[in-house]
């Protein structure tokens, strides 16, 4: 496969699912924003998905202005517009090696989110519908991908991606809301804090099964890093990071495939072989940053060695 | 039955041969389609005119265009109403065409090698080599199977007594059959069980036999060579031609950067390392090809692989240096190749062509200039040509300047009217110009031509110019068998 088709499955499926996370934090927030009787402030996302600056100020905690920057806005490399415009550059070209299905579906993607009546309903109308209209889009784009891209190294490659892109967001998510408690010591023990991070990454029903004795840091934390039948969690990410790499196991590039295949199983055992406790003593901060920077690690040793970009 | 308001309403053009209506009546071979579409209402057909728009959008057969920095997704027209060709009038195009490129063929070869054409004295030795698409780096350079035209779309159009001229050969990358292929999809669509009925032949072929000639040029005697389409990339207007053809044969898109020349070979860059190419359809121009030989600011193209063709170790489709063959000059000349190479009459007809580098044809084009058509030698989708029958005084003084400048660059052709066909717009059916771009295909095993093509339409009224740039659009054109 083209190294350039290669970067251009990962970097589509790195969008899409980065555009999964935005959309379900939104969705998660905005309903904790009309459910809170202190002031609610939208700061750690737009900590964790757009980064500070003037533009990001000037929103304030205005929540529709919040979620049209974050949905529509032309000038944030990451709202969605622009990370779905990408992903769809990114797809178109590589047409012929995704099935027609799933072109039509990020195309559609597309120009859903490119039309103005989103934005119009973001001021006016019921935001939690706009949401759904997009988390739609994105379910539908995973169906497709399941359902009609074959088996094959492409997939590894997009699949790769997705995990990657995942494992970073739940580690930007629990380093952002456990960073507040610092500030804020109170969140500790505020349930509903633990119950939207577990809404936002789609966690609540495990938890519930799992957990009986009501909403605990601990348990939080435990779960979304160390549980491997969660889907968000770390872990999960970084299992499947090593089963799809696995597959791209060819003798004639084995030296690139050896280094990567080290840092990859590198990063599984540091987090396989920690549980809440050592965390703790080590630090949560710490030990989060750690885990992002092997990650992003990754990302580069691909770009240097598959992507034919050193 | 009773015949919607929007046929009563069709007038055709007087003087202009008209594809749907003859004598006063329609013709047969449009009656099928025109029973059926007058059990449909304005309205039906205003929906499924909204229903094709949609079904283009979706599935992404757009171009960008770039303004203030946002890309907005553009189709090109299409119109709903197929084009019906009938199957003797396409026996004759089809003969045409072949011989055509027959003799197309052998004059690029000639050219190319001993000359023979121009020690003979049929064509001028200064058309030749002013041609600024004669390339002195294919002197000599042995193509496989002596093919240099691999895929050709000749552009036809008919006056007005029906008869089909030549109105210009392209010979070097013509565009427009993925719109051949997709616009056939979207009538079937549009129309459903229409197209049995009236026996449309299929065009769904292409692909194939493309592949099948790509695959027989490889230089390497392998089972899976292979075979790479390489465009500009996706910013080029024609970019979704370049992925549904790569696609639908199933080979690599690749752009210059994927590809690499070492020792003379061509490589593209994989996952797990390099991989020799042996095929390459190009949709990339001779020009931006090979920056170490022509333009050295190109970027589009792989530094090396004009070495790597002469070696013989690529094969590039269609060979470079084809633009001496359809050169407007040169395309004077083509009935005179046709009786030189094939000892044959020429089927297809040239539009008379006058050289303004002549002194006598040149004052001959001046003092007619109303009656005329002045084109660029080397220009291509209708820019920079001037209709003399629609340019003000002003701007004909302007063009005569530019012409005597550089009067080689210039050619005139007497103002040929272009058939006519309906169209549907604005909740009538409206006379429309058209022409006709059949796309042939040559490979070891011979020329063929799948029966279609790109029908080309002047949407505006009165307009003589089918150019897509120009506001042109497209039909879905049938043959019947």
């Amino acid at each position: 496969m083209l190294s350039r088709v290669a970067a251009s499955l990962y970097w589509l499926s790195r969008y899409v699912e980065r555009s999964d996370g935005i959309l379900r934090m939104l969705k998660i927030n905005y309903a904790s924003s009309q459910d809170t009787v202190q002031e609610f402030t939208w700061e750690p996302v737009i900590r964790i998905f757009a980064g500070h600056d003037e533009e990001t100020q000037k929103l304030g905690n205005d929540s529709r202005a919040v979620m049209r920057y974050m949905v529509c806005g032309k000038n944030n490399p990451n709202s969605i517009l622009n990370i779905i415009t990408l992903a769809r550059e990114n797809a178109r070209g590589v047409q012929e090696h995704i099935t027609k299905d799933l072109w039509q579906c990020l195309n559609e993607y597309y120009h859903t989110v490119k039309d103005n009546r989103i934005d119009n309903a973001l001021k006016k109308d019921d935001p939690v519908s706009v949401l759904d209209v997009l988390i739609k889009q994105v379910m539908l784009y995973y169906g497709t991908v399941e359902i009609t891209m074959e088996r094959g190294e492409g997939r590894s490659y997009m699949n790769i991606g997705k995990y990657l892109e995942r494992g970073i967001q739940s580690v930007d998510i629990l380093d952002t809301k456990f960073g507040s408690i610092d500030d804020n010591p109170d969140l500790l023990t505020d349930t509903t804090y633990w119950k939207h991070l577990l809404l936002s990454l789609g966690g609540y029903e495990l938890y519930l099964k799992t957990y009986r004795e009501g909403f605990e840091a601990e348990n939080v934390l435990e779960q979304v890093v160390l549980n491997n039948d969660f889907p968000r969690s770390v872990i999960y990410s970084v299992n499947h990071i090593q089963r799809y790499f696995e597959r791209l196991k060819n003798d004639s590039n084995i030296d690139d495939y050896r280094e990567l295949s080290f840092y990859i199983g590198r990063l599984q055992s540091h987090i396989k072989y920690s549980s809440v406790k050592t965390i703790k003593e080590e630090g949560l901060h710490l030990f989060l940053t750690q885990i992002r920077s092997q990650l992003y690690g990754i990302g580069d040793a691909l770009n240097n060695h598959y992507f034919a970009n050193s | 039955m009773q015949e919607s308001s929007y046929f009563s309403q069709y007038s055709p053009i007087k003087g202009v041969w008209d594809e749907m209506y003859g004598e006063n009546d329609i013709r047969d071979h449009y009656s099928k389609v025109i029973d059926y579409l007058s059990r449909e209402s304005a309205e039906d057909l205003s929906r499924k005119e909204e229903l094709a728009k949609r079904l283009f959008m979706s599935q992404g057969i757009t171009f960008t265009v770039y303004s203030s920095g946002e890309g907005i997704e553009k189709i090109f027209p299409f119109d709903i109403i197929p084009r019906i060709i009938t199957a003797d009038e396409w026996a004759f195009v089809e003969k045409g065409i072949k011989q055509r490129l027959n003799a197309l063929n052998l004059f690029l070869k000639d050219v190319y090698n001993n000359q023979f054409i121009v020690k003979d004295g049929i064509v001028p030795i200064d058309i030749i080599y002013s041609c600024p698409h004669f390339l002195r780096e294919m002197y000599q350079l042995q193509v496989p199977y002596d093919i240099y035209v691999h895929i050709a779309g000749i552009d036809l159009i008919r006056d007005h007594d029906g008869t089909f001229y030549v109105l210009e050969d392209n010979l070097r990358t013509p565009s427009g059959v993925s719109y051949m292929l997709e616009n056939r999809e979207i009538t079937k669509r549009l129309f459903p069980d229409l197209m049995p009925q009236c026996s449309v032949r299929s065009v769904t072929e292409y692909p194939t036999i493309l592949y099948k000639n790509l695959l027989s040029l490889s230089p390497r005697q392998i089972s899976n060579p292979t075979i790479v389409l390489l465009s500009p990339g996706i910013y080029n207007s024609a970019y979704f031609e370049h992925t549904t053809l790569a696609r639908l044969m199933g080979v690599e898109l690749v752009e210059g950067r994927d590809l690499v020349v070492k020792n003379q070979k061509v490589y593209m860059k994989t996952t797990i390392g390099l991989q020799q190419v042996d095929v390459i359809y190009r949709r990339v121009d001779d020009e931006y090809l090979d920056p170490l030989v022509f333009n050295p600011a190109s970027i589009l193209g792989v530094a090396g692989i004009m070495g790597a063709y002469r070696t013989g170790n690529v094969a590039i489709v269609n060979a470079i240096g084809n633009g001496v063959a359809d050169d407007k000059a040169v395309y004077a000349y083509v009935p005179e190749m046709i009786k030189y190479y094939l000892n044959e009459e020429p089927i297809l007809k040239n539009v008379p062509t006058y050289q303004l580098s002549n002194q006598d044809e040149r004052e001959h084009v001046f003092e007619n200039i109303n009656k005329m058509v002045v084109k660029k030698t080397n220009g291509s989708g209708g820019y920079g040509m001037l209709m003399g029958h629609a340019s003000s005084d002003e701007e004909i003084e302007d063009y005569k300047k530019e012409i005597l400048k550089d009067p080689r660059n210039f050619i005139a052709q007497p103002t040929i009217s272009l058939s006519a066909a309906p169209c549907y717009m604005q909740g009538g059916l409206h006379p429309r110009r058209i022409d006709l771009r059949p796309y042939a295909l040559c490979g070891p095993d011979g020329i063929e031509i799948v029966p279609g093509g790109l029908t080309r339409v002047a949407l505006k009224e009165g307009s003589l110019v089918v150019n897509s740039s120009q506001g042109g659009g497209s039909k879905d054109t049938w043959v019947l068998a």
